[in-house]
């Protein structure tokens, strides 16, 4: 197969060059901001024109290459951080515990939960009032909007909102509880 | 800048990791973050919380939902293999909530029409008189292996027919437990679906009913058997 690139390719290539010139220091700060560290947030940004290439941003009339780039960068800084929260407590933790999931990428099964955790967070979720447990779960886990969410529940789309909220304010307090004593932070 | 002097609430951060900002909204946020080292924290501790929740609730789930019904609110729920409680005798959705708590402990109880809408759809059929046999499947995990086998048995007695407690306990080769038997009908959890209301008295009086021997007689006489109206 010849490495010639095809003139679409090409063209692309030099579109992401060109976002590179133009926000690739901007991103770069922001990413630093949020990861802390330069290195971290070079890391993130070469993910980031690496989806640029891969699934390009819509560029008609009216959209915004800044926008799609900032929330793209801000999205896998997010996922990082979540996921180095998670290794982070779980080396600090019980590593017997810690299950290998054959499945799963080989840094992700470093932190996958212990059943013994998991149960512990289904029950504090289990634990919650019901219209808040119930909207988490249907916003969450089944992925369902605030309409929908508001049908299935008898209520507003406002109160919907309001139960999903509440709901993760307090999961957010009681899973860090579980947390702590599961891994020792 | 500190999270207490941050003007962004925590709802907005959240609705920013659910994906629900669009366009300048979304922008601020994300901006947003790379500038406060608080709000970043708080949007990956969400982030976090977002990943464990779908990985830790998505089994292991009891759905339950409601609907009006000719004896009043019907109350349904089910487990990922089956219909596991039909009853119409509840104070109100709480107290259902708290009785499935009880009865399935440290399971996630959530409400799910969806989930139920087939249980639903064929339970109105019967009382319209449409529909003489349910197909749904059952879940009575939950119960005694002796009570599993005396509602497998009352499972089999089909609609209009109506079989004696003693015949049952012969049935289930326990012929001198006819009070067991009656007392595994009572613990029923999925009335009419498992119709526990086909079993009489040897004498033909309808004996006892977990939900009131009233709804024994309106069971019978949807599927015709005005005959049978004689309480023990």
């Amino acid at each position: 197969m010849a490495a010639e690139a095809t003139q679409p390719e090409r063209l692309q290539s030099d579109q992401i060059a060109g976002w590179m010139r133009r926000y690739g220091a901007d991103l770069q700060r922001h990413l630093t901001g949020m990861l802390g560290a330069e290195d971290d947030a070079e890391d993130v940004l070469q993910s980031v024109w690496l989806s640029a290439y891969r699934t390009p941003p819509d560029m008609g009339p009216g959209s915004n290459v800044k926008g799609w780039l900032f929330r793209v960068a801000t999205n896998a800084a997010l996922d990082r951080l979540a996921r180095d929260r998670r290794r982070r407590a779980a080396l600090n933790g019980r590593a017997a515990e810690l299950v290998p999931d054959e499945h799963a990428a080989p840094d992700e099964g470093l932190w996958k939960l212990s059943e013994q955790a998991r149960a512990r967070i289904r029950e504090r979720c289990a634990r919650l009032p019901r219209k808040q447990r119930e909207a988490v779960w249907l916003r969450w886990v089944e992925g369902d909007d605030y309409a929908t969410i508001a049908g299935k529940l008898g209520c507003s789309e406002e109160s919907a909102r309001a139960n999903v909220y509440n709901g993760m304010k307090r999961l957010r307090r009681e899973l860090f509880v579980v947390w702590k004593e599961e891994y020792g932070r | 800048m500190s999270p207490e002097t941050c003007p962004i609430p925590d709802e907005r951060l959240l609705a920013y990791v659910a994906g629900e900002l669009e366009g300048e909204d979304e922008l601020a946020i994300a901006t947003h973050l790379g500038e406060c080292q608080g709000c970043c924290e708080e949007a990956a501790e969400f982030t976090a919380l977002r990943g464990v929740i779908s990985a830790c609730c998505a089994d292991d789930v009891v759905r339950w939902h409601s609907f009006r019904a000719p004896f009043g609110i019907m109350y349904l729920a089910a487990t990922d293999d089956g219909l596991a409680r039909v009853s119409w005798q509840q104070p109100g959705p709480d107290a259902f909530v708290h009785e499935l708590e009880a009865r399935f402990p440290g399971r996630l109880i959530v409400r799910d029409p969806d989930a139920l809408a087939e249980a639903e759809r064929q339970l109105r059929e019967y009382f319209a008189g449409q529909r003489s046999s349910f197909d749904l499947p059952v879940d009575l995990s939950a119960l005694s292996d002796f009570d599993q086998r005396v509602l497998a048995a009352a499972r089999r007695i089909g609609f209009g027919e109506v079989v004696p407690y003693a015949e049952l306990a012969k049935r289930i080769a326990r012929p001198k437990a006819v009070r067991a038997v009656g007392n595994a009908l009572g613990r029923n959890p999925v009335a009419i679906v498992v119709p526990c209301h086909r079993v009489i008295r040897s004498d033909g009086s309808l004996g006892g009913y977990g939900g009131g021997v009233e709804y024994k007689k309106r069971l019978l006489a949807i599927e015709g058997r005005r005959d049978l109206s004689r309480a023990s």
